[in-house]
This record gives C-alpha cells, structure tokens and sequence, in this order.
C-alpha cells in the first residue's frame, strides 16, 4: 500500500516537476508570475491532439511539432504583450494581471476550437508492471523517465551552456547585464520559448495517461506554482525537489483524508512554506522578509 | 526624556559583516552625526534601530524597552521617526495629505470610525491644523495643496522632516538630509534641525557633507566597516588626521 | 423564480446581475483599488456566502437578513483563518497565496459532497423572505439588490473617504513609508481584506435566493477573473469604476446573445472579451475608464 502511495506520488511529481521547472525558468528571468503558462501547457497538449489525432501524424513527429509551436506561442506572448510592457517598466503587479487575461483567453480559444468534452491522447493499451507490490503502467513508467532526462537536461544547460549563462546574467541582475552588451529582450524571448516548450512537453506525457479538457491548466499551473515556490523559486532542483514533495504529499492526503481536503494540506503547507521558508526548501535568496 | 541605545548590535548579510559588536548611547537633546566612507554600515544602523532590519545579534532600547524585535510601526509610534536615503513620500497625493497620513492616533483610522465617522471630521479639522502649523514651520506652507511629486527635491526632503515632526516623534534619524540640495535650502533644513534639537529633540543624522555635520552636530560618530573608529564632539573628531584620511581617501 | 420570456423581466434579470456584479466589484476594488492588494480568491467568497444562505434557508428557513448576517460572518472568519499568515508576503506571493485559497475553497464546494451534494449544486433555495413575508416578484428583487449595493456604495465610499482609505492608499503607493509613520499596515490589510469578503459573501446570498440554485462552477477562479476585469476595465480606486465595470461587462456580453450565437460559443467569446478588455487596458490605461489608480505603471 504505502510502495503504490509513493509510486504514485513519484508520477504525478514527475509532471509537477517539468511544470514546474519551466514555470520557475521563465519567473527567475523576469520576475513576475506569468500565469498564462497555464494555458500555453493547455495549448501543449490540444496541439499536439490536433497533429497526432485530426492531422495524423506519426506520434514522435506530433509531439515535436506540438513542443516547437507551443514554444513559438510561448515566445510569440513575449514579444507582443510584455516586451512593450517591460521597456515601459510597468510593475511587476500589471504584468501578471495581463497574463490573467492571456491566461483566460488562451483557455477560451481551446474550449472554442476543440469543445468541452474531454478529448484523449490515451492511444497505448496501458501494459500494468508489478515494482515491489505497487502496480505502474508502461506509460507512467515513460512519464517519469522523459520527465527525469528532460529535467535534468534542463538543469545542465542552465548550469553549463553558454545559454544558460546568459539566462542567469539577466536574472540576478538586468542592469548589469545590458551594459556588458546581453541582449535581454533576445534571451528572454528565448527563455519564454523553452518554459513553453517544457510545459508542453508536461502537457503531453500527462494526457498519455490521463484526459484532456481546456481547464487542464488550471491545476497544473496550481502544483507547478506550489512545487516551484516550495522547492524555491530560486533553485531549479529545488523546484523538482518541491514537485516530488507536493506529489508524495497529495497521495498522503488521499490516503489519510476525505476528497476536499486534498489540496487545503497542499495550500496549508504552501502558506508554511511561504511564511516560514521563503526561500524554499533549497532556494538562497531571502525574499518577503525584510522591508527594505 | 528617554535613553536611545544600542548594545553588541551585529549584523551580516550574506556573509558581510555591515555591523559589527555597536555599543552607542546616542545623547538625548543633542545632534548626533554619523559619518563614514560607504558601505560603513550607517543606512543599516538606521534601519536596525528602527526595525526594518533584525540584528543577528544585540539588543537596541528606547528607555528600558526592548525594542530590538518590535516592528518598525510599532517603533514609530514609541516616537522614532526616520527618513529614507531615497525620499519615501506619496508623491500621487497633495502635500498635505502626506502630512494627514503623518497624525498618529487617530480615530478615524478605525474601522468602525471610519464607517460611522463620529468625531471624525473634528479630529480632521485639528490634524489639518497642526499638519499646516509644521508647514508654516518648515516653509512649506503654500505648497500644502500641490502634489508632492511637484515639489523641487529640496522641497521634498523638507517635505520628508516634516512628515517625521507630524509624527510627533521625540526621535529622529534622518538619512542624509541635505544631501543633493540647494545651499540655500540645505541652510534651511540645518536651522530646522537645530531648533529642532533646542526643543528638545533626539537628532541622529547621516551625512557625507562634512561642512553640514561641523555646522550642526554636538556629537559626531565616525562609522567604518560596522565599528566605531571614533567619536566625540565634532571639533575634536575631525581635526585628528587619520579621520580626514579615511575620507580623502 | 421562472424565468417567463418577457421583454420587461429579461431588463430586470439584467439590473439584478449587475447589482450583483456590482457589489462584487466594490468589494474587490476596496482590496484591489484602493490597497493594491490583488486577490483572485472573490469568487471563494462570493461562493462561501451563497452556500451559507442556500444551506441557512434550505435546512432552517431562516430569515433572509439573518442568513447574510451568518453568511458573512463566515466569509469574514474564512478571512481570517487566511489573511493573518499570508499579508505579510509580498505582492506576488500573496496573489499566489490567494490562488490557493481560492483553489482550496472551490475543492470544498465541489467535493464535500456531504455538505454542497459537491458538482450537483444545491436546488431549491427559497426565496428571501423579509420580516416574513417572501419576496418572489422579480420587481421586488430588483429593489432588495439595489438596497444591498447602495449600503454596499456607503461603505466602501465612507472607507474611501476616511483616515483608513488615507492610510489603505498610503499602503498602495508605499507600505514602507506608510509603516515607518506609525502605521500597523498588517493590521489595516486583515480588515480591510475582512471587509471585502464580507461585501462579497452578502451578494452570494443574493445569488443563491434569486437563482434558487447554486453549483461549484459559479465560483471558479474563472469568476474570480472575471470580478478583477471589471474593476480593470471600469477602473480601480475609484467609487464608480467599479460600478462601471460591473454595467459594461454584464451587459455587453448579454448583447452577443442577440446575434444568435449558440449558448456554448458565446460563454466562450464572453471570457474572451473579459480576457481581452484585462489586457487592452493594462496596455493601454492601466487606470480603466473612469479609475483613479494605474496600478503603479
């Protein structure tokens, strides 16, 4: 019982994670919570159902071509709504009240053009595996595998490419990087383009498993959020760290309490952490604490 | 009127030591300055002793109360009032409002006050009054309806001490007031200080102008990486030699 | 109430909802507005007070005044149990904190099936009854709500015109300054945030007793949206904005209706428009049509 509670937990953590990797990848570079990620990740797997499901494409070719133009949408929002806004330094409060309204029209785009109904990209007949008395799908075992690499590849470009410096040179400080000649707008826009791409990639390992409706991102958005600021928003192992927490703890919950206390321990432990531990369980800089 | 000290007061950031082991008893009724090269750690004294920074280590006191984790309101209405290194004002708002926002116990900041507004508009009519009695005081007195960002910057930093005194603050740290501002008016702000101290005031100013500071201060306090390098009456202070150097430096 | 095809009563359903609207626009604006504290959790409490009055009046048929007393003292301890850990975090962190909140309530509503019959709803709510007698004529509602949102009007007016909306902008424009005068900024955020829930709590119940049926789907972060665009686009820290707001996009939408669109679509176009009107303003007037506060461009 408690092997197929921490199987599970380790699943869903392993979505969380990539949400909320490429959540705090795109909050660390410009500093303000770009909630319309919730439906770039809807955008992530509806695209890929347009291209595997009405387009008949073969899946690998579905998933590539819905993970590109997810990133296009990602970089695209960039360019027309918040570079102008960046470069009339408007407060990081107006700038996550427009991705509130990105965020709702992106999901009302899906619901136009695909329908409410649930929509599926379940194609594989589920092959259940027995790992230490808990049962786990061929899929689920892909979900966490793909979601691990891609992750951990993340991590490495940010840690050693040329990229991931430029990434962190605007992130700690954008002044100081514009005069020693970045391009921000350029490394932003970049930025913008691989959180998408890692949502939608997210997006579509979920939907393997589970269905599709145009509020999927939502909730997402909701566990990668929690997991990134758990883990600390500064850290992106933290972040997949805070992911697999939040996801053993969900199972925990379901386990131990009625249904509609599931998310009220995740919120109680968010508020914890958010007043105890600012900086996350790994993250270092001190945020929300001192006044000036 | 209250003792103001610091005892063993210490603080890092990030590794760095700012302040270091501050035993200070600042003077009651005099003008004490604080000078030092940047980065000696005088901003993060002010803040320390005002509450929006917690020690590592120490205590701060205002008579026999501790007040080394109050918070900084809390600070404000036992009568510490400060001013900020970059000029915190409603600038959106009239002058006069910043100085409304000022007035301390009032009762139509309770809710219940606010809604059923029973003796409010006296009260408001009394802190209008002594709002434009400090105004009058600092020279302010007809910009009191002009939007506080159109005041010229000497007039803000004006501004910002008479917000202190509508307070009725007992104490005040001002962090460079006359930094940045016209002679005539940095005059005019160093008179201000000094009446100020004659009524019987608590006055602890950072400064870099050395001229103001020898104008002024009774006291000078010489602040180099978090640690006192000396202190005194300011003649003293800034004749000896290696505190020039420290400057010119 | 039936819903009879009638030009009149159709108007009247209108001025319903957008007194309901209305209230919920005040009410957000007092946070949004006047403290510049955004909150996505409205609709939590919105919903909070139309369960409260749909179970008060389902279960005890208690009078209407009553129930709205009880519902927003349950919004207001809701508040609380809320407000108190989370007002010290920082802007964007707080709106996260209320996103949870406002997640975690809606869970509530939906899957404490026990309690709400979870994504059924709950049917049957009578209608308000007033000193006894019940008030089923649509003309009569429109009277109740209008009460409700110019008490409503009165308090966020006298809120705003106050030494505490003095202090409440203060705290909007700059915390620091505003606490280093004196000012117990937590303190003022927790009441005024109390306050706002109240407000919002009262127009659930006016809700839950015209509807005569509740479900979860009402009180989504959707709604809560939704509430947020109408203080955006009529325009934040202003007594009338909100009104505004609440005019234009309850109306407007309803209009889509006359071109014939199939129910669906239009809900969709709808949110779309809120979406739109959210970001076209903050591009282009930050401070709405008729606001005073541009949210710190």
């Amino acid at each position: 019982m408690v092997s197929q509670l921490l199987l599970n937990g380790l699943i869903a953590g392993s979505v969380y994670a990539l949400v909320a990797v490429s959540f705090s990848l795109i909050y660390r570079t410009v500093r303000f919570f770009h909630f319309a990620h919730g439906g770039i990740y809807t955008a992530g797997a509806y695209l890929c159902f347009t291209f595997y499901s009405l387009l008949r494409f073969p899946l690998f070719l579905a998933v590539i071509c819905a993970v590109l133009l997810t990133a296009v949408l990602g970089a695209g929002m960039d360019i027309l709504i918040y570079r102008p806004m960046r470069a009339r330094h408007v407060s990081s409060l107006v700038l996550l009240i427009v991705s509130l309204g990105l965020l709702i029209i992106s999901q009302n785009i899906v619901s136009l053009v695909f329908g409410d109904a649930t929509k599926t990209l379940r194609t594989f007949i589920a092959q259940a595996h027995d790992i230490g008395g808990a049962r786990i799908t061929s899929v689920q075992m892909i979900i966490i595998a793909v979601s691990a690499a891609v992750c951990a590849l993340t991590w490495l470009l940010m840690q050693f490419s040329y990229f991931g410096r430029l990434m962190r040179a605007v992130a700690n400080d954008r002044e100081l990087s514009r005069a020693v000649g970045v391009r921000n707008d350029r490394v932003i826009m970049l930025v913008f383009a691989l959180g998408s791409a890692l949502a939608a990639g997210a997006a579509i390992l979920v939907s393997f498993d589970t269905d599709m409706t145009p509020t999927i991102g939502f909730g997402a958005l909701f566990m990668g959020v929690v997991a990134a600021i758990i883990g600390g928003i500064d850290s992106m192992p933290g972040a997949a760290l805070g992911a697999v927490f939040v996801g053993l703890v969900q199972q925990l919950a379901a386990w131990k309490l009625p249904t509609e206390w599931q998310d009220a321990i995740v919120f109680v432990i968010l508020i914890g952490f958010l007043v105890l531990r600012p900086q996350g369980l790994l993250g270092k800089r001190r945020i929300g604490a001192e006044t000036i | 009127m209250e003792s103001f000290r610091c005892k063993g007061l210490s603080k890092s950031f990030d590794g760095v030591r700012a302040i270091a082991d501050l035993d200070i008893e600042f003077p009651s009724s005099e003008i004490t300055s604080i000078i030092g090269p940047n980065g000696a750690g005088k901003t993060t004294l002010i803040n320390l002793l005002t509450g929006f920074v917690r020690p590592d280590v120490g205590r701060c006191f205002l008579g026999e109360h501790d007040i080394t984790r109050l918070a900084p309101d809390r600070i404000a209405r036992l009568g510490v009032a400060r001013t900020f290194q970059d000029l915190k004002l409603i600038l959106q708002v009239p002058v006069l409002d910043n100085m409304m926002l000022a007035r301390p116990h009032q009762a139509g900041e309770t809710l219940i006050g606010a809604l059923l507004r029973i003796g409010v508009a006296k009260e408001e009519m009394r802190n209008r009054d002594e709002a434009i009695r400090l105004l009058r005081l600092v020279g302010l007195e007809e910009k009191a309806t002009d939007l506080a960002g159109e005041l010229s910057y000497g007039q803000q930093k004006l501004l910002t001490l008479a917000c202190c005194l509508a307070t009725e603050a007992q104490i005040l740290l001002l962090d460079e007031p006359v930094a940045g501002v016209h002679p005539d008016m940095a005059d005019k702000i160093l008179d201000l200080m000094r009446t100020l101290r004659d009524e019987g005031k608590l006055i602890l100013f950072i400064e870099h102008d050395i001229s103001a500071v020898r104008r002024i201060a009774d006291h000078v306090i010489v602040l180099d990486h978090g640690k006192v390098r000396a202190q005194g009456p300011p003649r003293e202070v800034l004749e000896r030699p290696e505190i020039m150097e420290a400057y010119l430096a | 109430m039936e819903l009879r095809r009638s030009d009149l009563d159709y108007l009247l359903h209108i001025l319903i909802l957008i007194g309901i609207y209305a209230i919920l626009a005040m009410s957000l604006d007092l946070l949004v507005g006047h403290t510049g504290l955004l909150s996505v959790a409205h609709a939590a409490f919105y919903g909070l007070g139309a369960y409260s009055a749909a179970l008060l009046s389902v279960h005890f048929g208690i009078p209407f005044v009553l129930s709205v007393i009880l519902g927003m003292l349950t919004a207001i301890l809701a508040s609380l149990i809320f407000s108190l850990p989370s007002l010290r975090l920082h802007d964007d962190y707080f709106v996260i904190a209320t996103f949870a909140f406002q997640m975690i309530l809606f869970g509530i509503f939906n899957n404490w099936t026990g309690m709400t019959r979870g994504p059924f709803g709950i049917p049957g709510i009578p209608p308000p009854s007033i000193l006894g007698l019940p008030i089923r004529s649509r003309i009569a509602f429109v009277f109740l709500v209008v009460v409700f949102a110019v008490l409503c009007f009165q308090i966020v007016s006298r809120i705003s015109m106050s030494p505490f909306g003095r202090v409440l902008r203060g705290i909007r424009e700059d915390e620091t300054f505003t606490r280093a005068l004196g000012k117990n900024t937590v303190r003022f955020k927790v009441l005024i945030f109390a306050v706002s829930a109240a407000l919002a709590a009262s127009a659930g119940c006016l809700y839950a007793q015209y509807l005569s049926f509740i479900a979860p789907t009402s009180f989504t972060v959707m709604e809560s949206i939704l509430v947020i665009s109408m203080v955006v686009i009529g325009g934040a820290g202003s007594r009338w904005g909100p009104i505004v707001g609440a005019i234009v996009l309850v109306t407007l939408p309803e209009a889509l209706r006359f071109v014939g669109l199939p129910n669906d679509v239009a809900a969709n176009l709808r949110q779309i428009a809120y979406g739109g009107g959210l970001v076209t303003m903050m591009m282009f007037r930050p401070q709405g049509l008729i606001g005073k506060y541009g949210f710190g461009r």
